[in-house]
């Protein structure tokens, strides 16, 4: 998959839940990608470092959301 | 004069122990003072701050602090823990207190230029406060605010050479035992396979993909001293496959007494004299040693290498010369299913670089893995819920006895067809020329 | 306090960025005894509790003079550990994995005056700095987490907690009487960081009350399905309340089935669960991780709460005592706590330690219980 393809999949469904959802799961993306996750990884990783999506972490379990988006960044004041 | 009455923690200054109370207080005092004239990048009262916020949760019995998951380094999805105080006007210093984890050297080996440098980096733009070491083995530097830590990594990456740790769902910072750096016992490399394949992975390490996190850690015998078979979700475990070296002569020297037996583990108790029959031969799990005429002998091949006797006569037994490791998988603390010790993947594997066969096992564990475990459900858990054998399968790996500390103890067999002569497609008419309906 | 810049570049992060360097290789950091003598070693011997020397089979030794040290330390602390090293060891020191710090210098003549130096060095309060121990059959360095110094989900802190128990355990630190090693963790929480399930003595925090909802700030700080789905026990759901007239999300608890972890807290910062009564510790014990003589063990709950009594937990602390001392006489040569409690039958473990049982120490999480349960008549009076 090219990857302004990917980027695009991605954004529009995350952009869909973000009234509900605003942190997922590797493996939803992987999914929305409908990618085997070592594939999906190279790709995903190439959107956080266009700013496009962001970590956050538990500091036991990362997440990824749309960059900015979410109660937490917020509340987290910074 | 302190900045925060401590009445409480100043109790934890008397006793002979090392006091945690007593370093913060001096660590606050030389930052007040500052002879070095550092331009103290974070609040220079943070350590009289985070004494203070300590001495509320010792009164009220409560933490004070809370999560924040968004900071972090460009790129990085670990490394850096968010923490925030929850009483922020009262302890202004440790307001946003950030953790950042620092990938520890295997073995922990250090010199005192590279500490100082980090010493020097920490003083200037965190808290000064460390743990050496974290749970998992990192350096971990507690407390800094969120626009230190761009700066932090640069200076740690251009200026040190040292990259960050890994928290969160990616491969966790490895770690290793002393390994034959200074052990006797060690049945292979454990820093230089540590080291090794923490530069392989880390891309594992520093972005995270997997459903949650995952542990190596590698104990270059099974005295397990980094506890890799409790607590890593893949275990390197050095053993061997030949026989223990027998020297009789040494031997006959605990026997007789001129040698400490347990290389002088017990010194301070009078166990009496030695016994070679009470104290090697009956504890011998398998029963494979025999103490006569003055010899010892050992059946090898009943052996199951607990190395009792190794450490007990450590001058007269040596471990075999075909070494490698034993790959465990799976172990993990109790949440949520209960605990789980790490099971046998992999019974005996030489450890030769480049490792190529070490990878393989490794990498097929992740596919498997990352396809099929649930969010954040840890290896242990997904062999649990599929069952050891689709792991076999996954890996390629036959099975063996070794794997199973016994037999099943059902007989409920999930046949696959192709196991079963003539396969499930049946003709039911055939069958009832045979049995009326 | 002016910020300084280190020459990252805010606008443009990926501009001259070093990343995936790893950490520094160790051999940089090996002592030259070390690197020399590596997997050459033949044997070694405790000379004295906390000295080491292990020789090599091209004669030379090593002698390691191994310290206590509280896990949480200064960049003060670590400078002077630095200029120990400096002047007894050329520069060259090591951790172990249970936190203590390891000087080795090449020849005898050096030992006596490094232990002398470590020794007489103590903090203003009047504890020791670097407490020689910790070696063969006696207690090391407890293990732990961050507890009230830095985590937001703790049930009990872990430097105070540690420092009191080390300070009533020092002799054992100090000297070899046991008939093993016995090791001591502590975890604040029973995510357990720290993974003390596997230790001769395991100090827990745990909490017993469910989290409370602030349910005004809910919905306005955290991602109500986040929270949701991170309950390992399903014991959440979406809820509406009414709040000062006005019909809010929040979230609903069933109280029963919480397992008080903490885990949704973490989510978010609406639903804390710390409590002054609630809080305190949680009592394990005869785990371990050696292959020797017997397989590796997990740790068992002996006792189900201790409340947390800051500044020194004495409850906490005279039951470990009391736990040490009944092993230390009771059990053979060898014998860890948990082969010891094994041959002599709970029951009699429960006696000599002088631990009351109750319901709580009968397993009913899942599967793993009907494990603990007694399936044979053999069993004592």
């Amino acid at each position: 998959m090219e990857f302004d393809e990917a980027k695009k999949m991605i954004v529009e469904k995350l952009e869909k839940k973000a009234k509900t959802k605003t942190k997922f799961y590797f493996n939803d993306l992987a999914k929305i990608l409908d990618m085997k996750p070592r594939l999906a990884k190279k790709l995903v990783t190439k959107m956080v470092e266009e700013g496009v999506l962001e970590y956050w972490s538990s500091g036991s379990t990362s997440m990824y959301g749309l960059k900015g988006a979410g109660k937490q960044a917020g509340a987290e004041g910074e | 004069m302190a900045k925060h009455a401590t009445p409480l923690l100043d109790q934890l200054e008397s006793g002979p122990w090392p006091s945690f109370v007593s370093d913060i207080k001096q660590e606050a005092e030389v930052r007040a003072k500052n002879e070095k004239g550092v331009e103290y990048q974070i609040p220079v009262d943070v350590c009289d701050d985070l004494l203070g916020v300590l001495e509320l949760s010792f009164k009220h019995g409560r933490t004070h602090w809370k999560h924040g998951g968004i900071v972090g380094v460009f790129g990085y999805g670990g490394g850096v823990i968010g923490r925030y105080c929850d009483q922020p006007e009262m302890f202004p210093g440790v307001a946003h207190f950030h953790t950042i984890r620092i990938s520890q050297p295997a073995g922990k080996y250090y010199n005192t230029k590279f500490l100082n440098q980090l010493c020097d980096l920490w003083d200037f733009r965190g808290s000064g406060l460390t743990n050496m070491h974290g749970s998992t083995g990192d350096v971990v530097l507690i407390g800094t605010q969120t626009p230190q830590l761009e700066e932090i990594f640069y200076e740690l990456t251009h200026n040190m050479g040292q990259d960050l740790g890994g928290s969160g769902s990616n491969l966790r910072t490895p770690s290793d035992c002393i390994g034959s750096s200074r052990c006797e016992y060690a049945c292979y490399d454990t820093q230089n396979l540590c080291h090794t394949l923490t530069m392989e992975y880390q891309d594992e390490l520093h972005r995270p993909a997997f459903p949650y996190k995952f542990k190596f850690k590698f104990d270059g015998c099974p005295n397990g001293c980094v506890a890799s078979i409790a607590r890593s979700d893949m275990s390197f475990i050095g053993t061997w496959r030949d026989d223990i070296r027998v020297d009789q002569e040494a031997v006959a020297g605990y026997v007789g007494g001129e040698l400490v037996p347990n290389g002088g583990a017990h010194a301070s108790r009078d166990w009496g004299a030695f016994d070679i029959q009470e104290e090697i031969i009956d504890l011998c799990p398998t029963g494979c040693m025999r103490y006569e005429g003055g010899k010892l002998e050992i059946n090898n091949r009943e052996c199951t290498r607990c190395m009792h006797c190794i450490n007990a006569m450590p001058r007269a037994l040596r471990i075999g010369l075909d070494r490698g490791c034993s790959i465990l998988v799976g172990a993990k603390a109790p949440i949520l299913d209960g605990a789980q010790m790490g099971s046998l993947l992999v019974p005996f594997v030489k450890v030769e670089e480049p490792y190529d066969e070490i990878k393989e096992v490794i990498e097929a564990i992740w596919d498997w893995w990352m396809e099929e475990a649930k969010n954040r459900e840890r290896l242990g858990e997904l062999i649990k819920r599929q069952g050891f054998q689709k792991m076999l399968k996954a890996c390629n790996i036959e099975p063996v006895i070794q794997h199973v500390q016994e037999p099943r103890h059902n007989p409920y067999i999930f046949w696959n067809e192709d196991e079963v002569e003539g396969g499930w497609d049946r003709d039911v008419n055939e069958f009832r020329k045979h049995h009326l309906r | 306090m002016a910020f300084v810049s280190s020459g990252y570049n805010p606008d443009k992060p990926m501009e001259d960025r070093i990343t995936d360097i790893g950490p520094k290789h160790f051999e940089e950091f090996y002592p030259p005894v070390i690197k020399k003598n590596k997997g050459q070693w033949l044997y070694h011997e405790i000379l004295q509790p906390g000295v080491l020397v292990h020789v090599s089979e091209t004669g030379d030794k090593v002698y390691t003079v191994r310290v206590g040290g509280a896990r949480l330390m200064t960049v003060t602390h670590i400078r002077e550990i630095s200029e120990i090293a400096d002047k007894h060891c050329d520069g060259f020191l090591r951790f172990t994995s249970r936190n203590n710090i390891e000087f080795m210098v090449d020849s005898e003549d050096k030992v006596r005056p490094l232990i002398e130096d470590l020794e007489s060095r103590k903090f203003a309060g009047g504890s020791f700095k670097f407490p020689v121990g910790g070696t063969g059959a006696g207690i090391t360095n407890i293990v732990h987490t961050q507890g009230w110094i830095h985590c937001h989900t703790p049930a009990t802190d872990a430097s105070g907690p540690v420092k009191a128990a080390m300070d009533v355990l020092f002799d054992d630190f100090k000297q070899m009487r046991l008939p093993a090693q016995c090791r001591v963790s502590l975890a604040c929480c029973l995510n357990m960081c720290g993974a003390v399930h596997c230790s001769d003595i395991a100090i827990l925090g745990y909490h017993r009350k469910p989290p409370m909802m602030d349910h005004e700030y809910l919905d306005k700080m955290c991602e109500i399905p986040l929270a949701i789905s991170a309950c390992p026990t399903a014991a959440l759901k979406p809820t509406k309340v009414e709040f000062e007239g006005k019909t809010l999300n929040s979230i609903a608890i069933k109280n029963e089935r919480c397992m008080f972890c903490g885990n949704c807290y973490t989510m978010c910062p609406s639903m804390p669960l710390a409590d002054t009564e609630g809080d305190g510790i949680v009592l394990m014990v005869g785990g371990k991780v050696s292959n020797r003589i017997s397989a590796p063990k997990f740790s068992k709950v002996v006792v189900a709460f201790i409340p947390n009594e800051a500044p020194r937990w004495p409850s906490t602390t005279a039951a470990i005592s009391k736990i040490v001392e009944a092993y230390s006489a009771d059990a053979n040569k060898y014998e860890r706590v948990g082969e010891w409690a094994e041959r002599i039958g709970w029951e009699r473990f429960f006696d000599k330690c002088e631990l009351e049982f109750t319901h709580h120490l009968i397993d009913d999480f899942r599967d793993p219980a009907y494990y603990t349960w007694r399936q044979t008549t053999q069993f004592k009076f």
